[in-house]
């Protein structure tokens, strides 16, 4: 490790992966509209960019099923300080293309029966990861990374598997996941992030002030933040999805072998194949405190 | 040894010091606000991000909330700063509790920045105008050249074949703090031009532009002018053409002197002539410990004390030759050993070991980057240890007491000085003792008690 930090700048240079949610679902209803949501945003970028001419943001939208790098600020300030206005203009351009895009792979698919669809984080906090990998792997000195998410629709239990291994992958790399929830619910999975990677976690009460949090929590580099008091998780819910159904469940079964979740009982498990011998127990549907 | 280090970190410090009026006149302009601000520690453009849309004062106690108790020092750190370059502004209530606002004109830059983005300080000319302008390596070889002549001129005249055209007397100017001459004698570089050649080269750049900025008043420039006209100039696109005819006439005189420094080349056209900003100039107002970062290494250190350096140039050969033996020249290697000879020389010169070491960690090869350590340990111990060589004698001013009247008398004298740390020999035979001098004053009331 010793090698890879020795190549890291100094203090305060900092890269942010952005992961932002255009689930069309949720915009619809969102107590705060899309367009004053994207210029909260842009003011953040521009924020962050401002803090030094070494700092790096991309913003990755998640789709309903699918996800795309919207915005570099790499490839915007290829030769020194270039038109910033124009490339955030064609960063919204890009965005909506992106929506219109996500739209139409989502009615292709059909796969969208109700108003409750998740965005594709799994994706994208991949997509992340990997920008972050080449990054790391790319030039002879870089920045430090950390990941912001920006979710408002509800979490994908489908997703659990894939989002869970982003989430140690990042751990892994040493990269935080940053969260601001602009939804009406906690989001489980990113709770989770947040914590195992050391980031902060936060649901801003009055979203109408988005920037004003962004600014204040959001935008701190690494190095600062060891010294500040940002605010803490107050629980964090830990609840796994079962692989055999996606359902989020407090209590289940668990692969000997794999430590695959099930919420009913198997005779083979699915993910690894190993058998399991029944042994006496009772049947966890009908303990009285199980809940779903 | 003193510790002579040359300063060459802190501009900001300068533009610190400018009166008040003057620096509230300098945030006029956008970009001096934006390298402003990117001159500040951490915490501080944190704060200043935070308190951006904020008007009215903020209590500081409040702030201090913002902080964990056992970080409090850093706080007060950031705060410092920013009152210092009067970024934040001290009010005070009736109640005499203090309060930061953030200065009106910095907090209207910064906002409308944040809403529409960093714009460049003028609009470059188009390509029909110039037609082909140097590609960026071009310009980047052609302002290193040009540094490197410079350097080689201020550090010996003899070695250089097209000078630069800077007047004698603003060279006088530049060495002033790096050559030593004693009357009679050719100029010999003194501690302070050692240091400088073994700093990085935006070091050295802030360094002589710091000279530059506080001789300008001889020449009778404003300072504030310049300083200005520095940090617009590192916000124009690099590579690009800029008229000159968009300068004022002072902007116009310094920009020939930056031309002779490689922080930009000038072009003459059919009609218009132009500026094109090179890399130096572009890295004036980002943080100086970065910059150095795209600058690929030349020096290979083996075990066995010998140094290979994949460079043709004079001025890498003459910073070598400061603390090591060149053995010969290759056209584009320079073969040298690290020897004690040569290390005391540079010792001599007041040339520290950690600053050797640091630069042949800073100027390691590529091939050898990676590995770790970079130099090799037996060698940087080495290094180490010959230094240490010449610390074996320490100067401590001091007192001799001696005559006591009586063995009982300079028991007790020894007694209370040892017991305080600050006895440095005793000789009981000859009742002779030796104390530290900070404790004279207490040794002699103790004699007079005694008595």
């Amino acid at each position: 490790m010793t090698s890879a930090h020795s190549k890291l700048y100094s203090d305060d240079v900092s890269l942010v992966v952005v992961v932002v949610d255009t689930n069309p679902f949720f915009w619809a209803g969102a107590a705060l509209p899309f367009a004053d949501f994207l210029s909260h945003l842009i003011h953040f970028v521009n924020s962050l960019l401002l803090l030094s001419n070494l700092n790096h943001v991309v913003i990755i939208a998640a789709g309903v099923s699918s996800c795309a790098y919207v915005f570099d600020s790499g490839n915007a300030y290829a030769g020194g300080t270039a038109d910033v206005a124009e490339t955030l203009g064609k960063a919204s351009r890009k965005m909506e293309e992106f929506i219109k895009q996500d739209a139409r792979e989502t009615a292709s698919n059909g796969t969208v029966a109700d108003g409750g669809a998740a965005s594709l984080f799994s994706g994208a906090l991949s997509l992340a990861l990997c920008y972050i990998q080449r990054i790391f792997r790319s030039g002879t000195r870089h920045p430090q990374p950390r990941i912001l998410c920006l979710q408002g629709s509800p979490d994908g239990p489908e997703q659990y598997v894939a989002v869970m291994n982003s989430i140690f992958s990042a751990q892994r790399s040493m990269v935080p996941i940053d969260t601001c929830i602009v939804g009406t619910q906690d989001s489980a999975f990113l709770q989770q992030a947040s914590y195992i990677t050391g980031g902060v976690y936060m649901k801003p009460q009055e979203l109408s002030g988005l920037f004003q949090y962004l600014a204040a929590v959001f935008a701190t580099d690494l190095h600062s933040r060891t010294f500040l008091r940002l605010p803490k998780t107050l629980g964090v819910d830990f609840r796994a999805s079962c692989f055999c159904h996606k359902k989020t469940i407090d209590m289940g079964y668990v692969c000997s072998v794999c430590l695959s979740i099930f919420c009913k009982y198997h005779k083979k498990c699915s993910t690894c194949g190993s058998e399991f011998s029944r042994v006496s127990m009772p049947d966890l549907n009908s303990l009285p405190d199980q809940r779903q | 040894m003193p510790q002579v280090m040359v300063v060459a970190r802190n501009f900001m410090d300068m533009v610190a010091a400018l009166p008040a009026a003057k620096l509230d006149m300098l945030y006029d302009s956008a970009f001096i606000c934006e390298a402003v601000l990117r001159s500040f520690p951490p915490l501080a453009k944190k704060y200043v991000i935070q308190m951006l849309y904020v008007s009215s004062p903020m209590p500081a106690a409040a702030m201090q909330e913002w902080v964990l108790d056992e970080y409090a020092s850093k706080h007060k750190v950031a705060i410092d700063r920013l009152l210092q370059l009067r970024v934040f502004v001290e009010v005070r209530d009736r109640r005499k509790e203090v309060s930061y606002k953030m200065n009106n004109k910095f907090q209207a830059n910064m906002q409308k920045y944040l809403v529409s983005g960093g714009c460049l300080p003028r609009e470059p000319l188009p390509i029909s105008v110039t037609g082909r302008l140097p590609t960026l390596v071009e310009l980047e070889n052609y302002a290193l050249d040009q540094w490197e002549c410079f350097l080689l001129q201020l550090i010996n005249s003899s070695q250089v074949e097209k000078g630069t055209t800077f007047s004698s007397s603003m060279m006088k100017t530049f060495q002033r703090g790096l050559l030593s001459s004693r009357d009679g004698e050719a100029a010999k570089l003194s501690e302070n031009g050692f240091q400088f050649l073994l700093m990085e080269t935006n070091a050295q750049l802030w360094y002589i532009m710091r000279e530059y900025i506080s001789s300008a008043e001889e020449r009778g420039v404003d300072p504030t002018d310049l300083i200005s006209f520095l940090l617009e100039l590192s916000f124009h696109t690099q590579g690009a053409a800029y008229s000159l005819s968009t300068l004022t006439e002072v902007q116009r005189v310094a920009i020939m002197d930056l031309m002779e420094l490689g922080l930009v080349k000038l072009q003459q056209g059919r009609k218009d002539s132009w500026f094109i900003p090179t890399k130096l100039a572009t890295n004036l107002s980002s943080s100086l410990s970065d910059s150095a970062a795209s600058k690929e290494g030349i020096v290979v250190v083996e075990t066995n004390f010998r140094l290979y350096a994949y460079s043709a140039s004079k001025l890498h050969c003459e910073i070598l030759r400061l603390f090591s033996r060149v053995e010969y020249q290759l056209p584009n290697l320079i073969v040298g050993a690290i020897t004690k000879e040569s290390l005391y020389g540079a010792f001599d010169n007041g040339i520290t070991a950690e600053q050797i070491i640091s630069f042949l960690q800073q100027n390691a090869h590529p091939r050898v980057i990676d590995k770790i350590p970079i130099v090799p340990e037996n060698v940087t111990d080495q290094i180490r240890l010959w230094e240490n060589d010449r610390n074996r004698v320490e100067m401590v001013l001091s007192h001799v007491y001696e005559d006591f009247p009586s063995k009982d008398m300079f028991e007790q004298c020894c007694d209370h000085a040892r017991d305080n740390g600050y006895l440095l020999w005793e000789d009981a035979k000859k009742m002779r003792l030796i104390v530290n001098a900070e404790f004279h004053q207490e040794m002699r009331e103790f004699l007079r008690r005694q008595r």
